[in-house]
């Protein structure tokens, strides 16, 4: 018998990811111990595009939340060290009710926003009310995983609880969200949208000033509530929409950091420039590409037809041609592979589209293709984002596969707004290129587009049984049973193919060495707050 | 009688201009003009790679090799291979296809429209003409490539779609010479005689004016080739024109060869050049005709 690990090529490539990833994580965790954090300087970095509004609760772009983190405090927050662990942000302790149904935090004392007012629970209650119950005419992204919620409570100035009308399995994890950030009621009373456009946070930076398609900068609070925090004396975003500017930006001293991701063509030549003085961090993503397959359309009605398409494609293959070029790399479901709740790499090879024996996989698509009476194939459009990374080169791939079992592809870009209206909308495409990216690895969040009627159910499928184990896991909180039921949906969407997941992705990134305390979470949206960030002389 | 004989007796040819073989016109041509020879062949040779580039193509050029990505130069990809292990060459090859027909349709349908609407023009005047005309100025107050994009940005990006976004900034360009020129010829002397005899208006416009216009049509459709393929490169490198994985000259030029220009500059080296000569060549090509043609240039 041959060792388990060379019989389990993944397995073993996982492994050595998780052993690699677990001990970055904890030398990082690690190296505050190691090194006397230094006060002062102020953090340069780059971002790649303006947000639309300063509102988080209204947004979901990096663009906004990378920005304004800093200005701002949560209830709860993913630890910056050990994620996905969730800890206290303004809340310092949290009980639940044995039923499930009540959850009660106490606030940290002595908060201030920054115009001086003290924050209180009624401040909490006031921005939860609009994250959950959203006035007329305010648009709230993220509503929806809040469902189990009947009504924020204040009973005095340092309590807050939440009534639901269901366990929720999910709702500490909601709670942690970064997009939730406290507002002060007083502006919300005047004006919902205040916040689109001011800042009025207590967090560890105040805004010193935005220029729009240039630059955003804050400075250090001195009233911020955790002691010593924070390290820098502000921080300053340089923003420009080229890859190419950011990378030379960073290449040439101008700015340190680039939260996002960076090409890794770009990565080698600043390596290669600057050596020790670069550090990279590649971390997964909490995203992955692929494609909604419109249920609702000839050919695709028809489950044979879909099951091909997703047979069509060599995965495998895919993780190691799209990795170096995009940054699209690890094979999994609908749950990140290696996160808590994601299928067994054993389970999942037993899916369709998942085979690891490639040829196999095509000859059963042809049959199933000439089954559904294409035996010569058909054209079909692919309808894409106008964006190269990771969009294109995604498309790209799968076409050339496509080819091989005899369909017929076109790829049409479309600008980011026609891409959503198509897509999300009004459902007016054949195939399109989907990615899912989420905050954090919970099912709620990346499951609830497999429901019925869901916005987010690009495919536009139906089915009863989804729907039910859907609302069940949402519901369970013994993670053993959550995880059964979580994978039987992932089963019943692959096998049916109502939808095609492609890779999930990971992501570079760059900052330079000087640059310390900073642990790259899985996704670019958590972990932007600073406090614990610090700059090492040179 | 004898003397209306002598009359109708037309002087011998050799007095006024040698009558050549179509071989000696072109020997002649290229002893004249050997820039604008250097353009034809160019052109001959572009022509030629894509009419022939099945059999030429090494490679199929959609045909990924994922064991090759990034092959320098070499014996087996003549060019190297892009970043999916897709040759080089072939896709140039191919890539002549599109940049051809697109800059031929575009060029041929723009000046024929924008010919016709100048014929048009010229013979009826009046209030049609004025009209005509205005359009014609609201269309050239755009520069000819803003045009061209916001064509295509409203029709999408396709190859069909490149061709109706180059074509439409030609047509009131043509449509400005045709019809010049054909307002010229309309006030000759034997354009009012044979009116004056009764022929019809058909018989005057196609039989005394069109043959008059269409050696600056002509040399219109050569000259707008060369920015037709520029504009189609420069739809395609700004994501307006042809969509991956289609081999396009300005896709290749715009996805690939920015970000791994360092690493493997072949990927945007190759296509660089085949948009650089072609655009050359049809240029020389049509500056030497239009010297050929023109009887007030010739011979200089």
């Amino acid at each position: 018998m041959r060792p388990l690990l060379r019989r389990q090529p993944f397995l073993a490539s996982v492994l050595v990811i998780a052993l690699t990833v677990g001990s970055l994580l904890a030398g990082a965790g690690l190296a505050p111990a190691a090194e006397t954090p230094r006060r002062g300087g102020v953090l340069l970095a780059v971002i790649g595009a303006d947000p639309p509004s300063l509102d988080a609760h209204q947004e979901s772009t990096f663009a906004n939340i990378e920005l304004v983190a800093p200005l701002y405090s949560t209830l709860l927050q993913l630890d910056p060290y050990h994620y996905p662990k969730i800890i206290g942000d303004l809340a310092t302790e949290w009980k639940i009710a044995p039923d499930g149904l009540t959850y009660t935090f106490k606030l940290h004392s002595g908060v201030k926003f920054h115009d001086g007012s003290p924050l209180t629970a009624a401040d909490v209650k006031a921005t939860y009310d609009k994250i959950i119950f959203p006035p007329q005419g305010v648009r709230s992204i993220r509503k929806n995983a809040y469902t189990a919620v009947t009504a924020i409570e204040a009973p005095d100035s340092s309590t807050v609880v939440f009534k639901l009308k269901f366990p929720s399995a999910s709702l500490l994890a909601n709670l942690a969200s970064p997009w939730n950030v406290i507002y002060p009621k007083k502006y919300l009373d005047q004006d919902p949208n205040y916040f689109k456009t001011h800042v009025v946070g207590s967090g560890p930076f105040k805004l010193k000033g935005y220029t729009r398609g240039s630059t955003f900068e804050g400075e250090r609070n001195p009233d911020y509530f955790v002691k010593d925090r924070p390290y820098l004396d502000g921080y300053k975003f340089y923003i420009s929409p080229e890859t190419s500017v950011r990378a030379a930006a960073i290449r040439s001293g101008r700015a340190w950091i680039e939260f996002r991701h960076l090409p890794t063509a770009e990565v080698e030549a600043i390596k290669k420039q600057l050596g020790d003085k670069i550090t990279v961090q590649e971390t997964p993503m909490t995203g992955q590409w692929g494609v909604a397959i419109n249920n609702t359309v000839k050919p695709f009605t028809d489950v044979r037809v879909r099951k091909a398409l997703t047979l069509g494609i060599d995965r495998y293959t895919m993780g190691k041609v799209l990795y170096s070029l995009t940054g699209l790399k690890n094979v999994g479901g609908l749950i990140r592979p290696d996160s808590e709740w994601g299928m067994a790499a054993a389970e999942l090879e037993k899916l369709p589209g998942f085979w690891r024996d490639a040829e196999k996989s095509r000859a059963e698509a042809k049959h199933l293709l000439a089954e559904a009476g294409y035996p010569n194939g058909f054209k079909v459009v692919l309808k894409n984002r106008n964006v190269k990374l990771p969009y294109q080169d995604f498309a790209v791939f799968l076409i050339q596969e496509w080819r091989k079992i005899g369909i017929d592809v076109e790829n049409r870009p479309l600008e980011t707004a026609a891409w959503f209206n198509d897509g999300q909308n009004t459902g007016n495409f054949e195939l399109i290129v989907a990615p899912t990216v989420e905050f954090m690895d919970d099912p709620d969040q990346f499951l609830g587009r497999y429901a019925t009627g869901s916005t987010q159910n690009w495919g536009r499928f139906s089915d009863p049984q989804v729907d039910d184990l859907f609302s069940r896991q949402a519901r369970t909180l013994d993670p053993v049973e959550r995880k059964k039921l979580i994978n039987q949906i992932e089963k019943i969407v692959l096998e049916n193919a109502y939808s095609m997941p492609g890779l999930w992705w990971t992501r570079n990134l760059v900052h330079w060495t000087k640059v310390k305390n900073y642990v790259a979470p899985p996704n670019h949206y958590t972990n932007q707050k600073l406090q614990d960030v610090w700059l090492a002389e040179e | 009688m004898a003397t209306n004989i002598e009359l109708t007796q037309p002087a011998p040819a050799a007095d006024l201009a040698p009558r050549l073989s179509v071989l000696e016109e072109v020997v002649q041509f290229v002893r004249k003009k050997p820039l604008g020879a250097g353009g034809a062949f160019i052109i001959l040779v572009m022509l030629g790679a894509a009419v022939f580039a099945d059999a030429l193509a090494p490679y199929d050029p959609y045909r990924a090799d994922y064991g090759a990505q990034f092959a320098r130069p070499s014996a087996e990809h003549w060019f190297g291979t892009d970043e999916f292990g897709r040759d080089v060459l072939s896709r140039i090859l191919y890539g002549a296809q599109i940049a051809l027909f697109v800059g031929f349709t575009a060029s041929l349908a723009g000046c024929t429209i924008g010919g016709l609407l100048g014929m048009v023009s010229a013979y009826l005047g009046g209030t049609v003409d004025l009209l005509l005309e205005r359009v014609m100025d609201v269309l050239l107050a755009f520069p000819q490539l803003i045009l061209a994009l916001a064509v295509a940005s409203i029709l999408g990006p396709a190859v069909q779609n490149v061709v109706i976004a180059v074509a439409i900034p030609i047509i009131p360009r043509a449509a400005r010479v045709v019809r010049a020129t054909a307002l010229s010829v309309k006030e000759n002397v034997y354009v009012e005689a044979v009116s004056a005899l009764g022929a019809s208006r058909r018989r005057v416009v196609l039989q005394h004016i069109l043959p008059n216009v269409v050696a600056p049509w002509i040399i219109m459709v050569t000259a707008q080739l060369a920015g037709a393929i520029l504009a189609e490169a420069a739809l395609s490198y700004l994501g307006l024109g042809a969509a991956e994985p289609t081999p396009s000259w300005g896709l290749m030029l715009s996805g690939s060869a920015s970000a791994y220009a360092e690493k493997a500059p072949w990927i945007g080296l190759f296509p660089g050049i085949a948009i650089s000569l072609a655009v050359f060549g049809f240029n020389l090509f049509g500056d030497s005709l239009r010297d050929a043609l023109d009887p007030k240039l010739r011979g200089r």
